[in-house]
């Protein structure tokens, strides 16, 4: 026959076995499955947020680029503009120069002009009288038979002409 | 390592063996000592055989046999579970093993308060304990859980915790407790002594009572089946009745019964050693000790410093 403890039957060694082994239940527990998965989990997390960190950095970076190339794009529209200013500013005043000194130029070229104009008539209008003087001469010593050949004859006829001069001017 | 050398696919078998073979060792043990044709009697457990020891012999039972496998078999269950652990590419069981630490983490945090976060594994190891032991009987095996020592074991060290955290509250406090009026001081120590006692046949009775039932249930539906199908030739010599209702009273006896009883006892043990120490209190006195032992030091000081200025 099998021996049975009775239905309720305290044994102190029972329970302080019972007790013990709760314990090392827990001991065992705790190191052999407790800890890893806390560490692992942890491990996770801390994983998790690295990337996170790592992303929020990216974003900033690129945040940050992003502005620093607008700011640059913008300053590049600026300074295009600028130049296109500059350039038109330089272009104006060069045109400007170039027409001032055509304007000398063709004024000169004028003046120029003019005073040889002037200098041809002052040579024509010499020569005309040379020759008036000489055809008034000849006329005068064929009129006269005679030479007309002295200095008074020769200033009585310049002043002549002289009138003659006037009365063509007036 | 690599999870799917050989070496990692024999480690997996050799765990899930050492899961396994505590069980089929506790069968065995009953097959090989239940003596053939016994009737129904409603008995503590089995004693395998007696060690001599002081103050009391010990009997060494199938409830401590069968408690000591479950402890095997526990083991083997978490070394197979932690097994092959990794950050990136969790395995299957990996998953429940996170959900089971997390839920136990999470209840320990929302019962007991972060002073206790470090109970966590020991809440999980009485959950473990207490409920495979309770689920043994479907195995038709003994389940310790329903012996008063087992139970009583584990209700004994949950005291042991409740006192040592009074205690580290305050011994003054925990000692004028059971003073609070005068009159009921006996009734103090009684409900002192009561809480251990309550957990501890509270849930050896219900499992016991769950045994219990099944037996008479079973045994009724024996009777009844002879009774009704009896006088048919071959059919009747079987208990047909048998089929069927004790299924259900064992789904509800040994699998439900059985996990809520470890969920009460681990949830007991939270709530009485939590509210064995109020943190707040205990940090209060901490503080106001500190400030005391400061004021003394600076009262030394300033004493010395007097003397000096007297013996100037």
């Amino acid at each position: 026959m099998v021996q049975t403890l009775d239905v309720i039957s305290v044994n102190l060694w029972q329970i302080l076995i019972s007790l013990a082994n709760l314990v090392i239940l827990f001991v065992l527990l705790k190191k052999f499955l407790y800890k890893p998965v806390k560490n692992l989990l942890a491990q996770r997390q801390a994983e998790i947020d690295g990337q996170y960190k790592s992303a929020q950095e990216a974003q900033e970076l690129a945040d940050k680029s992003k502005a620093e190339w607008e700011k640059r794009l913008d300053g590049a529209q600026s300074e295009a503009e600028e130049i296109i200013q500059h350039a038109t500013e330089k272009a104006s005043t060069h045109g400007e120069r170039i027409i001032d000194e055509a304007r000398e130029r063709a004024d000169e070229i004028i003046r120029r002009a003019e005073s040889d104009a002037e200098l041809e008539l002052k040579k024509a209008r010499e020569q005309i009288k040379e020759e008036i003087v000489s055809v008034s001469t000849a006329l005068t010593e064929k009129v006269l038979e005679r030479e007309v050949g002295d200095a008074d004859h020769r200033r009585l006829i310049d002043s002549f002409i002289e009138d003659l001069d006037d009365d063509g001017n007036e | 390592m690599d999870r799917n050398s050989r070496l990692f696919k024999a480690v997996d078998a050799m765990l899930i063996a050492l899961m396994l073979v505590p069980i089929l060792v506790a069968i065995v043990l009953k097959v090989l000592f239940t003596p053939v044709g016994e009737g129904i009697s409603i008995t503590g457990a089995r004693i395998y055989f007696t060690i001599p020891m002081p103050l009391q012999d010990l009997p060494i039972t199938e409830a401590q046999i069968n408690s000591w496998l479950v402890m095997i078999s526990i083991f083997a269950l978490c070394l197979f579970l932690t097994h092959g652990l990794s950050v990136k590419k969790p395995l299957k069981r990996q998953l429940i093993i996170e959900w089971a630490v997390e839920k136990v983490q999470a209840m320990v945090n929302g019962s007991m308060g972060l002073t206790f976060a470090g109970f966590a594994p020991f809440i999980m190891t009485i959950l473990a304990l207490s409920a495979f032991s309770s689920l043994l009987s479907l195995f038709g095996l003994f389940p310790p859980t329903s012996d008063i020592n087992i139970v009583g074991g584990w209700a004994i060290l949950v005291f042991a915790l409740i006192t040592y955290y009074k205690f580290k509250c305050g011994p003054v406090e925990y000692l004028k407790s059971f003073a609070e009026p005068i009159a009921l001081t006996p009734l103090n120590v009684i409900s002192e002594i009561a809480t251990p006692l309550s957990m501890a046949f509270r849930h050896y009775g219900n499992v016991l009572s769950g045994t219990v039932i099944a037996v008479l249930v079973t045994t009724g539906l024996q009777g009844l089946s002879s009774l009704v199908l009896g006088w048919i030739p071959v059919v009747g010599e079987f208990p047909l009745l048998q089929i069927g209702l004790p299924a259900i009273l064992s789904i509800y006896f040994d699998v439900f019964s059985g996990c809520l009883q470890a969920y009460i006892f681990a949830m007991l043990t939270m709530m009485y050693v939590s509210g064995a120490f109020p943190a707040e209190k205990y940090e209060q006195r901490r503080r106001l000790k500190e400030q005391r032992k400061k004021e003394k030091k600076n009262s030394i000081k300033n004493k010395s410093s007097n003397e000096n200025l007297e013996v100037n």
